[in-house]
């Protein structure tokens, strides 16, 4: 047998990820292997092959570069209700027989599982675009010169650079004696930049399986600017105070609004949403929805467990229009199960502000927000969440930003904040090194609670 | 603290430690078999070769011009079950395999890693970690330099009673079990979860300097949560044990099952508690809650290479920069916080860091002035000092390691705890962890915890629920006026703590006694209506 392993090649240097990664042909082999060797009543498969590299610079250096090759099997199996689970990274025969044996010994002697269902059967996913050769053929040579401009701009204007620009590719595979089978190569690629003076920083972040659509040049010139008009920052006493909340923001603000919608907590009383189902929750202006197929967005065409992902939406129009439900819930509710909310797109059903500036010149006084940092639910009842400002904060005065601001610590829920907004523009690429990527607007809001100030 | 000349790390952590050290060496500077059989693991699969790959890719490395380069193997063997609400939810063992190669080259850092041991595998990875050094020299303007530490040739093991991965899982999912029956037993608990895990590391560390180090580590965690539901409300209360360098003795000895129904019946009074009147309140706070207080506000701002911007883009940096060494006051006379990873099993006592600098004890914090980081070989050269205080840690053989918090401990006081909650007018005792969030640089923090309870006129009242504090961290640790004595200190690791990019999950473990702070704020963590924040 020729498992990926065995057919990897010596030459990495054109591109460092493109040269070896598993095929569907190999991956369909260790399948095989692994059901032909399993004894039990069910057994599932689930494989990766992951390749990522990361050039990280800081004090507009490179101070760490690496590279790294991963492939691992996880073998499910059950006899009836009793289920055991085993991971390695040996795939060789040897290796992946051990794994079924493992799997199959920690089964029987696990008590039943009631909520336990068999794998999938046989599923029919999108066929999305998830692979580019752009990602696929960077190389630790390519990184770097892409590097360079960024880290010279930052020394042109006496700021210091720190970030990353990683690239990955994988291949994931599925497969389960049901009959289920699914194989998607990926790539994504990262770059970001924190920009800092002596009293200031700026920021910017984007991810894209496209390496040529991260859009460097731009990002940079925004954490510039942003770390250059935030020097000598002002005081704002803390409290409530006018808010627009930049797209990084508003993702690692509203990222609970869609993880807090388990429908197994509802139905056993720890959710937030309890007997809100149905109801009007935010503004009436704002959709919540996923939607897989947006190629600026990082959906894969399967979850974890097999389920094909497709667009959703779970706020119309400010309403709360469904829950996630696992498969046991769905299956004893009579519903279908919910696939991994992934792609989120927050939009206003409206007429959307053209563009941040539109909202900064209408508002009297307030704060812009760059982004916020180290969310932390405090309340999982009303959804009360905690974090700072970073990297780019700002008074903004009649219409126009007047100063940077020392940063604040926020404590505050979507459901409160996002009930009633002043306006929205038109969704744009967005993540927070705590949020994955998503579509969304900036958000003009009328009252949010700055609870306090700190130092810097 | 550092290790005296002439004395060997093995009966130096014995006089340390009272004959209990966390890890057992086995010998300085030679390698000796180990002497429990019970104890000694088979040699994983792939590190039989060992010996030839590392020594291959050692020769490869220099003959490629680097100055410096190591290899390090892992072969981590994890086993977690989990319970549910009534059921195992999950029994699952892993197998995680590799090595990564780390070069110096023109004062560049190159690091390269995989789980394909085959000789031809090994060698294109060493190839490409120099590839990838040479990229990186071409945007270095200052040189990496390593703080000078002399090769070590050692093996290293923790020291446990009971083999985790030898306990039958019969007994480990019949206990979550009974757990979960026993926090059901109460009518309004409405969910629960229980879990049980260990891992256990097989290491091999060789380095151009002449450095042989291996390793059996192994780690133990667990506890359980009960969430109390009625109306729509709910609360939930937690029991964990600590994450240890130890055996499946501290499950044991924790007697899990038999604290479940206390934990279940706090869950149900924490949810009819009141919430906190917003204000000023003097705090006490146990040994479990500080770990996390003492993790945030004082491990994370005294890593060196955070305090030298190396990780401005995603963890941040720090407001503890090296001109305040030895000045700063960090927190009052009453506060010393000793780094020290000789710590009886603590996670971050593994004999050697993935530097192979031997491990130490180190002041932090000496009675409220700022002394001292945590360092790698790199970082340590940058401010002067000859030595590395043996920081450098990496989650995994596919991880370059990083500056790591070190077993960061508050030293016990004189204070006893009757006596402290008895000279209260108006207070808050808290236990547990909650919620957390600290800004990038390490000053303006708030935390919850996982239980509260009101101090008035000197005696402990009923529970209080959404209770934050929150503060500036010179200051809050400036407000602590007593710490309790020895009879309070108890260690709490963690194995979550993210950094880096790639992110990896550090391992440290802070011990503390209970320690009162005056006058700190607190509020009322829910929806923030005008009048409530």
């Amino acid at each position: 047998m020729s498992t990926a392993r065995e057919t990897r090649t010596p030459a990495l240097r054109r591109g460092l990820l493109n040269q070896d990664l598993t095929t569907r042909e190999q991956f369909e082999k260790i399948a095989e292997l692994v059901l032909s060797a399993a004894k039990a009543d069910h057994t599932s498969v689930s494989f990766n092959d992951a390749h990522d590299a990361t050039t990280r610079f800081a004090n507009n250096q490179v101070t760490q570069n690496v590279s790294t090759r991963r492939s691992s099997v996880t073998v499910q199996s059950a006899f009836g209700q009793q289920v055991g689970s085993y991971r390695t990274t040996r795939l060789d025969p040897v290796g992946l027989r051990e794994a079924v044996e493992r799997a199959e010994a920690i089964a029987r002697v696990s008590p039943a599982d009631p909520e336990y269902l068999p794998p999938l059967p046989k599923q029919n996913y999108l066929a999305l675009r998830t692979y580019y050769e752009s990602t696929a053929g960077l190389n630790p040579t390519r990184a770097a010169e892409l590097l360079r401009p960024v880290i010279e701009r930052c020394r042109a204007q006496s700021l210091v650079g720190a970030g990353i620009i990683s690239y990955g590719t994988s291949a994931v595979g599925l497969a389960a004696s049901t009959g289920l089978m699914g194989f998607e190569r990926r790539t994504d690629a990262t770059f970001s930049l924190t920009a800092s003076a002596e009293d200031s920083s700026g920021w910017a972040l984007n991810s894209h399986r496209d390496a040529d659509q991260l859009k460097i040049e731009r990002l940079t010139e925004r954490a510039v600017s942003k770390a250059l008009a935030s020097k000598n920052p002002r005081e704002v006493q803390a409290g409530h105070h006018p808010a627009i909340l930049e797209p990084a923001a508003v993702a690692g603000f509203t990222s609970s609004l869609l993880w807090s919608a388990s429908a197994k907590n509802y139905e056993k009383g720890n959710s937030p949403y309890i007997g809100k189902l149905g109801t009007q929750l935010l503004d009436s202006r704002l959709n919540i929805r996923t939607d897989p197929g947006q190629p600026d967005l990082l959906a894969s065409s399967f979850d974890q467990q097999g389920l094909p992902v497709k667009p959703m939406l779970w706020f119309d129009r400010g309403v709360l229009t469904q829950l996630w439900y696992d498969r046991f819930t769905a299956k004893k509710a009579g519903k279908e199960p919910t696939p991994f909310a992934t792609a989120v797109v927050l939009e206003s059903a409206g007429p959307a502000a053209p563009s941040a500036e539109d909202l900064i010149a209408k508002t009297k006084r307030g704060i812009l927000v760059t982004n916020f940092w180290y969310i932390r639910s405090v309340n999982p009842k009303d959804m009360t969440m905690t974090g700072m400002t970073r990297d780019g904060t700002f008074l903004v005065e009649d219409g126009q930003i007047a100063s940077g601001v020392k940063n604040f610590r926020f404590h505050d829920s979507p459901l409160r904040a996002l009930a009633a907004i002043e306006a929205a523009t038109a969704p744009a690429e967005a993540m927070s090194t705590e949020q994955g990527k998503s579509l969304l607007p900036a958000l003009a809001l009328p009252d949010f609670n700055f609870s306090s100030v700190t130092r810097f | 603290m550092s290790i005296p000349r002439g004395v060997s790390r093995r009966a130096f952590m014995r006089g340390c430690a009272g004959g209990a050290a966390g890890v057992w060496l086995a010998g300085c500077g030679q390698r000796t078999p180990g002497r429990r059989p019970d104890q000694r693991a088979a040699v994983e699969p792939d590190m039989g070769r060992w010996a030839e790959l590392s020594q291959l890719v050692l020769k490869r490395i220099r003959s490629a011009g680097a100055e410096y380069g190591d290899m390090r193997a892992v072969t981590t063997r994890t086993q977690r079950v989990s319970a549910q609400d009534r059921r195992i939810s999950n029994v699952s063992e892993s197998f995680d395999s590799g090595y990564g190669i780390r070069v110096l080259y023109h004062g560049a850092w190159g690091f390269a890693a995989s789980d394909d041991f085959s000789p031809a595998a090994v060698e294109e990875t060493a190839d490409l970690a120099v590839e990838i050094a040479r990229a990186s020299a071409s945007l270095v303007s200052e040189r990496v330099k390593l703080a000078e530490e002399p090769p070590h040739v050692d093996r290293v093991r923790t020291h446990y009673l009971f083999d985790p991965f030898g306990v039958p899982l019969e007994e480990k999912t019949g206990l979550l079990l009974a757990v979960c029956e026993a926090l059901h037993a109460q009518p309004l608990i409405a969910r629960s979860n229980a879990s049980l895990w260990a891992q256990r590391d097989s290491k091999m560390f060789a380095s151009t300097e002449g450095s042989h180090l291996e390793f059996e580590l192994l780690a133990t965690g667990g506890g359980f949560s009960a969430t109390a539901a009625s109306d729509g409300a709910f609360e939930t209360r937690g029991f964990n044990l600590p994450y240890l360098r130890t055996g499946y003795e501290q499950v044991r000895d924790a007697d899990l099952a038999a604290a479940a129904p206390r934990v279940a019946a706090e869950a149900v009074e924490k949810l009819r508690a009141p919430t906190v009147t917003p204000g000023k309140y003097d705090l006490i706070l146990d040994a479990e809650h500080l770990s996390l207080t003492i993790h945030e506000s004082c491990g994370h701002p005294t890593e060196l290479d955070r305090a030298l911007g190396y990780e401005a883009n995603y963890a941040g940096t720090s407001f503890l920069t090296p001109d305040k060494l030895g000045t700063f006051r960090y927190g009052s006379p009453a506060v010393s916080l000793v780094a020290n990873n000789l710590l009886d099993g603590g996670l971050a006592s593994t004999g050697y860091d993935d530097d192979g600098v031997s491990c130490q004890q180190w002041d932090i914090i000496r009675e409220g002035i700022f002394s001292g980081y945590s360092t790698s070989r790199e970082v340590a050269a940058q401010i002067g000092q000859d030595r590395s205080r043996g920081s450098n840690r990496a989650d995994s053989w596919s991880s370059i390691p990083i500056v790591r918090i070190s077993n960061v401990c508050l030293q016990p006081g004189n204070a006893k705890l009757d006596d402290l909650i008895a000279d209260m007018e108006r207070g808050l005792y808290i236990e547990g962890h909650g919620s957390f969030s600290i800004d990038q640089k390490r000053y303006n923090f708030q935390f919850g915890g996982d239980a509260f309870w009101e101090i008035r006129d000197g005696k402990r009242a009923g529970m209080l629920k959404d209770v934050i504090y929150t503060g500036i961290t010179p200051e809050f640790w400036g407000s602590c006026d007593a710490v309790c004595d020895r009879s309070q200190w108890r260690p709490f690791g963690f194995i979550t703590c993210g950094k880096g990019q790639p992110g990896q999950s550090g391992w440290m473990t802070h011990a503390a006694s209970t320690a009162r702070f005056r006058n700190v704020n607190v509020i009322a963590g829910r929806s923030a209506g005008r009048d409530t924040v």
